[in-house]
């Protein structure tokens, strides 16, 4: 019996370890950042530090919850304007991601298997090199003394430089060419497994090839549309480089107001109350799709 | 007509892909200092690049946080797939799996400042940790070890658990199943997490931005001052010469990949027609 | 139980199992109160349908699943807490879980390594083994450059390696096809009588158990419907569920209308069984009559005498090469099957979709059970 109490010992150890060294390293690195974020949200600045929300001049504690940054926030429309355009750009990005990926996935899907791991690693390669890079070679095709209005101007096609950069145009090229292979992977994963004989079935039925798509194949990629929108919508909502390197004045990004209070201002509770209410506008599309993902396992239970 | 509408479409999509680094890669050998007005082909800015004191030293110090980062992202990372997949049920494992997640969901802006806060207040009651490269590695590490988190995760998930309990039944203690059995058999996804995050790190400007101390600048943050500031033609250098890198590994990998898939298949047909068996 | 004498009888009974239970979160029983004893050299089966808790019982021999009341006890020592890797029982798993990373060689020597055995013992033990499943020339193959025959071979040999007590085998057939299967299974027998191990295995394959085991549990819903050698279980299942879930079987419920020590009747609503030996149970009692579709005898002629007999008409006819099964309506609407021997080479009986036909058996052709 004692062989048996070390060995049952022993299993508990190891699985207290590998349970508690991940809790740990993330309870750290993100529980731990994220209250302290919301408790300086809830300070002010006192010259050079945030204030403690504890305060103990009276000889015992009492905390102080100062809600100043949240209704500066609140009173200021430049912030809601901030958040609601933000949202704008997100939800572009997305839907001109879906049109573009989604005839893209669709194709890749249909064309032949042999072809296939290679139009796949082609959508994959330009993810491994530096996104940064990448932002930044827009911005040389896109100025007024840029790559393409170089070439338009020599064949004669226009006569004046367009307008392509530091507005909304340059943002969501940005935008879209970042995230276009979020959408493309999981639609394309999704329409590759779609099983060729439901549309025989279909056509068999009388179906004509048109209508087969929007009734069959368009709902049963319902999956990978959701799986891909979410993927482009998330990080577009947040994103701070592409708005700065290709943004102007008029495309207010929430990101960027974040980075502007905190570096520039140097207005940390201000900075964490926007990152809060950012925060709460990321949970609200997350919790629909966890909602539907909870739906669709009970489903095929 | 539908065929040639979809070529048409696919073509065009990666045109759009690749439209970017083409002119990056082009443009490098221009010799103009005009980024974008061509003059005639030359190695100008990569003499240039070669005698950038400040870009060599920023990629001397991306390469080795993202190398020190890879590696810690792996380690937490593979902790993390195991909590989550090996052991069903404990108290709290909801709690972990929304923390794992919280790196790939928030925006890095937020991540970035939560670190920073946090790593603020740890140094006003304890007094360290100096912000440089110790914090901008655990800040990357953290970021990579979600991602490592769903790599190891997804090949935990398809591997066959029968193989443990085979391990078990033939006379392996919990660590020895795991040293002989579990870990061979992860190799691959630990290759690939530690590439992944090895990229993720070598690629990140935010978190960096807000973790580095006086002195510490990754390449990307030098990049991104620059091309702040206007078009810079040694970027295009650096461009190309990550760019070569970049591809000869993917290329390389992938025909690797496929070999095996083949051999793999060959042994497989071989298997199949010993008929004397 | 655990009281009694723990030198007589050893010699005999290698496991002992005494009320084994498993609970799954405190409500579903996976395994009711089992009790079994397995003797030395015995090949012992477990067959039931999916979900019947055979699995658990078989994970719970293996040491995977702690129970959650009684005593397995093997050779008398008491192993219900022993972790999986001490053990002295080994398994063969369904599809054989080999290491995909370790050549066949090594799959083998995988358990006697972990035992320590000097290098050269291992040597001769591995290849001693590949040359009992035949597969010497593949020692240093990967599994997946096997066929499904040689994997399930290399898994039989890496799980007798460390010549354990008992061997477990889960489903051992279930990854091979029908063809493949037939002759597997005999060979599967060979080597374990020759390495006179003895065995318990998990089936949901009748055939498998029948041909393979020494005796059968049959299992339903976590405890054992009935325990005894093959033909026993066959020829004379204890209950329905028995007579139903092993072959096909034909069920007349009715009436014990004479009930004497050599013989009873049995009346029902198609026909009067006439059983010749007796049962244990009383006048009045309501039984089900089980009959074996090949023990019916088909005819045109109306058959002598009062009992054992009914007539209908031929609704279906399907052909199985060495027989064909006849579907007979009676004239209350209940369909009996009867399977006739294809012993010449002209369909036999003459008989054809819709004709009136004459079904018979003999008087001790059926089996009585009580509900």
């Amino acid at each position: 019996m004692a062989k048996v109490q070390s060995f049952m010992r022993s299993l508990t150890q190891g699985r207290q370890l590998v349970i508690g060294v991940p809790y740990l390293w993330f309870a750290i690195l993100t529980a731990i950042p994220l209250l302290i974020v919301l408790k300086i949200s809830l300070s002010e600045m006192e010259a050079t530090s945030v204030s403690d929300m504890i305060d103990w001049t009276n000889g015992w504690p009492t905390v102080k919850l100062n809600f100043a940054s949240y209704l500066f926030l609140s009173s200021d429309t430049l912030y809601f304007q901030t958040y609601l355009s933000s949202l704008k750009y997100a939800v572009i990005t997305t839907v001109i991601c879906l049109a573009i990926g989604y005839p893209f996935a669709y194709f890749m899907a249909r064309s032949p298997k042999h072809l296939q791991p290679m139009l796949l690693m082609m959508i994959m390669l330009p993810f491994w090199t530096s996104f940064l890079l990448r932002i930044y070679a827009w911005k040389t095709l896109l100025v007024s003394n840029g790559v393409i209005n170089n070439v338009l101007l020599s064949l004669g096609i226009i006569k004046s430089p367009l307008l392509m950069m530091n507005n909304s145009f340059s943002l969501l090229v940005g935008m879209v060419y970042s995230y276009l292979p979020f959408m493309i992977l999981p639609l394309y994963a999704n329409l590759s497994k779609l099983d060729l004989r439901y549309l025989e079935a279909a056509a068999d039925l009388g179906t004509s090839p048109f209508k087969a798509f929007w009734l069959i194949t368009v709902p049963l990629s319902k999956a990978g549309i959701i799986a891909g929108s979410m993927l482009v919508f998330i990080p577009a909502v947040g994103e701070y480089v592409i708005p700065e390197l290709l943004g102007g004045p008029d495309t207010l990004m929430i990101g960027r107001v974040l980075w502007d209070e905190f570096f520039s201002n140097n207005d940390w509770p201000m900075a964490s109350s926007v990152a809060v209410v950012m925060i709460l506008l990321i949970l609200l599309p997350m919790a629909l799709f966890n909602k539907y993902q909870a739906e669709q396992s009970e489903v095929k239970v | 007509m539908i065929k040639l509408f979809s070529r048409s479409w696919m073509i065009a999509v990666y045109i759009f892909l690749y439209l970017p680094i083409v002119t990056l890669v082009v443009f490098s050998f221009n010799n103009s200092s005009l980024v974008t007005v061509w003059s005639h082909a030359s190695l100008r800015w990569y003499t240039v690049l070669a005698n950038d004191a400040d870009l060599i030293a920023a990629v001397g110090l991306s390469l080795k946080i993202a190398f020190l980062s890879a590696l810690m992202s792996v380690f937490f990372g593979t902790f993390t797939a195991f909590a989550l997949n090996r052991y069903r049920r404990f108290r709290g494992r909801t709690l972990l799996a929304s923390m794992a997640s919280t790196p790939l969901v928030m925006p890095d802006v937020i991540v970035g400042l939560s670190l920073l806060l946090m790593l603020v207040s740890m140094q006003h009651w304890l007094g360290f940790p100096e912000r440089g490269l110790f914090t901008i590695l655990l800040g990357h590490a953290l970021l990579g070890t979600a991602y490592a988190t769903v790599v190891v995760t997804s090949r935990l998930r398809e591997m066959d658990g029968k193989l443990d309990e085979a391990a078990m039944d033939l006379g392996c203690q919990p660590f020895q199943v795991f040293r002989l059995v579990t870990l061979p058999l992860l190799v691959p996804a630990l290759v690939s997490a530690f590439l992944l995050t090895f990229t993720l790190s070598f690629d990140d400007v935010v978190l960096s931005s807000f973790l580095s101390g006086p002195g510490y600048s990754t390449l990307p943050m030098v990049v991104f001052s620059r091309a702040r500031l206007g078009l810079n033609p040694t970027i295009n250098a650096v461009a190309t010469v990550t760019i070569t890198v970049v591809t000869i590994a993917v290329v390389a990998s992938s025909f690797y990949q496929s070999h095996m898939e083949r051999k793999r298949k060959r042994d497989i047909a071989l298997a199949y027609s010993d008929k004397n068996q | 139980m655990a009281t009694g004498p723990k030198v007589a009888n050893t010699r005999e009974d290698l496991l002992r199992v005494e009320g084994l239970t498993k609970i799954y979160d405190g409500a579903v029983k996976a395994v009711d109160n089992v009790s079994l004893t397995v003797a030395t050299g015995e090949i012992f089966a477990l067959l039931g349908g999916s979900g019947c808790g055979k699995s658990t019982l078989l994970r719970m021999l293996a040491g995977f699943e702690t129970p959650t009341k009684g005593k397995i006890f093997l050779a008398d020592e008491d192993i219900t807490n022993l972790p999986p890797y001490k053990r002295p029982i080994n398994m063969m798993f369904q599809s054989y879980a080999l290491f995909p990373h370790l050549s066949v060689w090594e799959n083998i020597a995988f358990g006697l390594r972990r035992d320590h055995v000097p290098n050269d013992q291992i040597k001769e033990r591995v290849e001693s083994m590949l040359s009992l499943v035949q597969l010497g020339k593949y020692a240093q193959r990967k599994p997946h450059q096997l066929s499904g025959g040689q994997q399930q071979r290399v898994a039989l040999a890496r799980s007798l390696a460390k010549r354990p007590k008992l061997l477990l085998l889960d489903e051992p057939l279930g990854a091979l096809d029908k063809k493949l299967r037939e002759t597997t299974q005999l060979e599967l027998v060979n080597i374990i009588e020759e390495v006179g191990v003895t065995c318990v295995l998990v089936t949901h394959d009748q055939e498998e158990a029948m041909t393979m085991a020494s005796r059968i549990a049959v299992m339903s819903e976590g405890y054992f419907l009935q325990v005894g050698a093959p033909d026993e279980v066959y020829e004379m299942p204890n209950s329905r569920q028995v007579a139903d879930f092993i072959g096909n079987v034909n069920m007349f419920d009715g009436v014990v209308e004479v009930d004497e020590p050599d013989h009873v009747t049995v009346r029902c609503d198609e026909c009067v069984h006439y059983v010749g030996h007796g049962i244990s149970g009383n006048k009045g009692m309501s039984v089900g009559v089980a009959l074996r579709p090949e023990k019916i005898l088909l005819s045109k002629e109306r058959p002598q005498g009062e009992f054992n007999w009914c007539e209908g008409e031929v609704v279906e006819i399907v052909y199985f090469g060495d027989h064909t099964t006849y579907h007979l309506k009676l004239p209350n609407g209940k369909v009996i099957k009867a399977q006739e021997i294809n012993n010449t080479r002209d369909l036999s009986c003459g008989l054809t979709w819709g004709d009136r036909a004459y079904a018979r058996w003999n008087d001790l052709a059926m089996v009585v059970v009580t509900q």
